[in-house]
């Protein structure tokens, strides 16, 4: 709406590994136009202002609030969403490890949860505690206390299954 | 009739929590994700004054926006403008004046949010100021401005029982303390958010974030002056609740839009009107005295609680009568004298929070139980042994309890680490020290004194399947697993082989409030009592099928088989189509209402609830005395919740209990007209959490279903007056108000270093 008197952005970039080219207006976030340009609503808004981590992605493999990033600066990169992450039906190791842990409650942090402790495997593949308890603290939970999110992705971070975590 | 035997391992097994997959993948749907042709958005203009007459409303500029389609006030309400779950004192949109910061003065609808917004700013009006009131005692002072035209006293609750003031007078040892609490935001994760329309037979969808639907289905259609079976509410994944979601929060909005513009009409709270519109936990001020003897014997309690619930009820007179209830603890006490009083005031609406006052009252009553151990010179460990309920033992109320009193048992279950963690707890850093502290809670499973019951429904398909009906909300706790399970194990099948139709209100009857941790026992046993009457029909059609006794049936996953000839047998789908030539019906009802009496209005006596849970949490601190942070290291938590059905739910309830008793510890204080969102207001992130280390207690519950009660709320109670206890034990001196943020804990460290100090100075 009201388009007309705005300049358009032409950006491409790789969206869970498919080439998409778009118009956005400069000032839109990259997570209104993945939620409603693109219509992948895995991608949540919690609090708009980066505070939630629940609009994580992975943009170029780094963990990004995607309701800080404008549209424009998607372009030319490698962007991953929630949507991307599984295989056909097959869980990728980080949700394989948060569904063994019940580490599921009300599922509104999950998808952010689920980049975010990607983003940490990519760079560290086997993380302490630690250093897996501060990569997640800019996403709120306000269900499952973290425990079980933590102790997920800590016993996946000790096994073999690491390396197959970062290789996909 | 005697039931079949049941082959199934469904109850205490750690099933998946049902719709964790979709999650993890972000395929799960919650209501802003909902996208439908057509659909419009609404907005809400809110005052930004705390009471204040609307003198002038001019929407006149706003309607030239592009995309304009509609402001509306009060006026357009074409039913009630009144709701609210207890009290109807709230109008969906103001007539005459506004209460607080945040009460809805118009609507908008806009082709989009962005038109809306506009739309909204351009909307003039002229308020005329009115005096305000913030403090909840001076509220009920004659001089204050009158808020409600009833006035300003929400309601008042006493618990009395016998003569506390002679027994206080004559016990060997009296404390008395002031405890505060602070306004508290549920911050769950999703803000609320709804999608209205009316559907090809003209009846009203709803699809809702909410904790309530069939209230909800109640208020929309008063509202709206249609009859109830014109609104359907069916709840979409919910993002957390936490008892903000039980009170109408967009649902009355988009229902209202959708029925004035005949669009669809979709409503998002922004992070910051989630903050601003919803309700808060209530601020409580609590003045505690209790009387023990020498023998380590509480004598005697008289406390005086007074509660802001902001400018309407919501769930307000619900928290004045619990947290009177459970002003005692779990805790045998002789005498007893509790006054609640709750009054309206100009702040936000406080309403249902995770415990219902409990919370608050727990940090009042077990802050008290460490000032007695100390002044009579026993282990705080020791005289909460002494004073625990048992079997046997009167509450407050005079409720005699008879089973399922687990609360020695977690202080049992707890001991250990108690006494290791004060043995371990030397600092070896300066100016910080560490400290260990313990605290219990006892919780009432449901409604207080008051009709809340729960029904379901549990059907054979022809197909052989079974699907279980329930109207119980889940909000991210797990009820439709546990409900799941619940009829798994009466039906002898594998709770995979169960279908479930939840909170859809023209699919499923009411199964009341997600509240009041009631969902496990209540609902529970409202769909045991559908799945046992089912197994009932199931026997017997197969008794005659099989021409066998049935006290020789056997249930096993679908079939019904011959113990005394396991090989023959007749599947539920053979059953199922037998029953359906017949004509016999194969959909049953259940029901449970938990068995309470109303309490006497002038002592409080009665019997509110059919059951408790009970709690034991160690906390261990490290407390830095120079900046006032303290550092939770570890916390042990030991839960009576009489059966796990699902351990491991019951483990992540009690982990988020923990997460969120330490944020109401330490960290979390909501401002009235200051906070606004998460950047002003903190939650515990990973990064905060402690080690925790669940213990399961189980004490079975006679009336539970296979002994289950429950753990939702009990999760949270127990933390922050552990941390309390902790802190005192690592600074010898006590923090009175929640939360213990770095001022409070900083200014208590103070006045000890400065007596430390002089005491080094004499040493030269």
């Amino acid at each position: 709406m009201q388009n007309s008197d705005i300049d358009l952005v032409n950006i491409q970039f790789q969206l869970n590994g498919k080439p998409i080219r778009l118009s956005v207006r400069p000032f839109d976030s990259a997570l209104a136009v993945i939620r409603d340009e693109i219509g992948l609503t895995g991608t949540k808004e919690g609090c708009g202002i980066g505070e939630c981590g629940a609009c994580t992605i992975l943009v170029d493999g780094k963990a990004i609030t995607a309701c800080l990033m404008l549209a424009p600066q998607l372009d030319g990169r490698e962007v991953q969403t929630i949507e991307g992450v599984a295989e056909g039906d097959t869980l990728h190791p980080v949700q394989q490890a948060l569904l063994a842990h019940g580490a599921v409650q009300c599922g509104f942090c999950t998808p952010g949860m689920v980049m975010s402790a990607k983003g940490l495997l990519e760079a560290n593949s086997h993380p302490t505690r630690e250093e897996i308890a501060d990569a997640l603290a800019g996403n709120l939970c306000r269900c499952t206390g973290y425990v079980q999110i933590v102790d997920a992705i800590e016993e996946l971070a000790g096994s073999p299954r690491a390396n197959e975590a970062v290789k996909r | 009739m005697s039931l079949g035997v049941v082959r199934s391992q469904a109850i205490g097994t750690s099933i998946e929590r049902r719709g964790t997959r979709a999650r993890l993948r972000g395929d799960t749907h919650f209501a802003a994700d909902l996208n439908i042709a057509g659909v419009v958005t609404a907005v809400v203009l809110r005052s930004d004054r705390p009471h204040a007459l609307i003198r002038e409303f001019d929407p006149a500029a706003a309607k030239s926006t592009p995309g304009y389609l509609g402001v509306f006030t009060w006026r357009d309400i074409p039913g009630r403008n009144r709701f609210g779950i207890i009290n109807k004192d709230q109008e969906l949109l103001v007539e005459r004046k506004v209460r607080c910061v945040g009460d809805p003065v118009a609507l908008v609808v806009a082709e989009t949010e962005e038109a809306a917004q506009r739309a909204l700013s351009k909307i003039r009006v002229v308020y005329e100021d009115l005096p305000a009131v913030f403090d909840p005692e001076e509220a009920l002072t004659d001089a204050a401005p009158r808020i409600h035209e009833k006035g300003n006293l929400l309601g008042r609750r006493v618990v009395r029982r016998g003569s506390p003031e002679e027994a206080l007078k004559h016990s060997d040892v009296v404390v008395e303390r002031t405890y505060t609490t602070s306004f508290v935001e549920h911050a769950y994760l999703e803000p609320d958010a709804g999608l209205a329309y009316i559907d090809h037979n003209d009846i009203l969808v709803v699809h809702a974030s909410t904790q309530n639907p069939h209230y909800d289905q109640k208020d929309v259609a008063d509202l709206l002056g249609l009859p109830e079976d014109r609104v359907r509410i069916i709840q979409e994944a919910t993002g957390g609740g936490f008892g903000s979601k039980l009170d109408l929060n967009v649902q009355g909005f988009v229902g209202l839009a959708a029925f004035l513009v005949q669009r669809p009409v979709r409503m998002v709270y922004s992070r910051e009107e989630a903050f601003l519109a919803t309700a808060k936990r209530h601020p409580l001020k609590i003045r505690y005295k209790s009387g023990a003897n020498r023998d380590g014997r509480l004598t005697a309690v008289d406390v005086t609680i007074i509660g802001d619930t902001g400018a309407y009820a919501s769930y307000g007179l619900a928290v004045t009568s619990r947290a009177a209830v459970h002003a005692t603890g779990p805790y045998e006490v002789p005498n007893v004298s509790v006054e609640a009083i709750f009054a309206y005031t100009n702040n936000p609406m406080a309403g249902a929070m995770r415990g219902f006052g409990v919370p608050q009252m727990a940090f009042a009553h077990e802050s008290q139980m460490d000032l007695l151990a100390a002044e009579l010179g026993l282990s705080p460990l020791e005289i909460r042994r002494r004073n625990a309920l048992r079997i046997g033992s009167q509450t407050a109320t005079g409720q005699y309890l008879t089973a399922s009193v687990g609360i020695g048992a977690t202080l049992d279950a707890v001991a250990s680490r108690w006494e290791e963690a004060r043995v371990e707890k030397q600092s070896t850093r300066a100016f910080v020290r560490r400290g260990v502290g313990i605290a219990s809670m006892i919780y009432g499973i449901g409604n207080t004194g008051m009709q809340n019951p729960s029904t379901a429904q549990v059907e054979l398909g022809r197909d052989g399947f079974v699907t279980l009906y329930s109207g119980a909300a889940d909000i991210g706790q797990g009820s439709s697993t546990v409900l799941v399970q619940i009829a798994a194990e009466a039906l002898g099948l594998k709770p995979d082989a169960i279908r479930s139709v939840i909170a859809d209100t023209a699919h499923t009857t009411s199964a009341g409030a997600t509240s009041a941790s009631r969902q496990t026992y209540i609902s529970g046993n409202a769909v045991l009592d559908a799945a046992t009457k089912l197994h009932n029909v199931i026997l017997t059609e197969a008794a005659m099928m099989l021409k066998a006794d049935r006290g020789d049936l056997e249930l096993r996953d679908g079939s019904v088989f011959l113990r005394s000839d396991p090989g023959k047998g007749v599947s539920f789908k053979d059953i199922a189509e037998r029953a359906s030539r017949t004509g016999l019906p194969l959909k049953w009802q259940g029901y449970f209402d938990p068995d309470t009496t109303p309490l006497d209005p002038e002592t409080g006596q009665g019997r509110p609830y059919a059951t408790y849970a009970f709690a034991t949490h160690v906390a261990e601190v490290e407390v830095d005395s120079l900046s006032g942070e303290v550092r939770v290291l570890k916390v042990t938590a030991a839960h009576d919740v009489g059966r796990a059905i699902n351990p491991l739910n019951v483990q992540g309830q009690i982990y988020s209990g923990v997460a969120m008793g330490l944020g109401l510890a330490l960290m979390e204080e909501f401002h009235p007209g200051v906070t606004e969102s998460l950047k002003d207001y903190h939650i515990a992130t990973a990064a905060d959490m402690p080690a925790v280390i669940p213990i399961i207690v189980e004490d079975p519950e006679p009336t539970g279903p296979f002994g289950a009660k429950g753990v939702g709320e009990p999760a949270l109670i127990p933390t922050a007056p552990a941390i309390a206890n902790a802190v005192a034990d690592a600074l010898s001196a006590r923090v009175y108000n929640l939360p213990m943020n770095l001022e409070r804990v900083l200014k208590a460290g103070i006045s000890v270093r400065s007596a430390e100090k002089e005491k080094s100075c004499q040493g030269y």
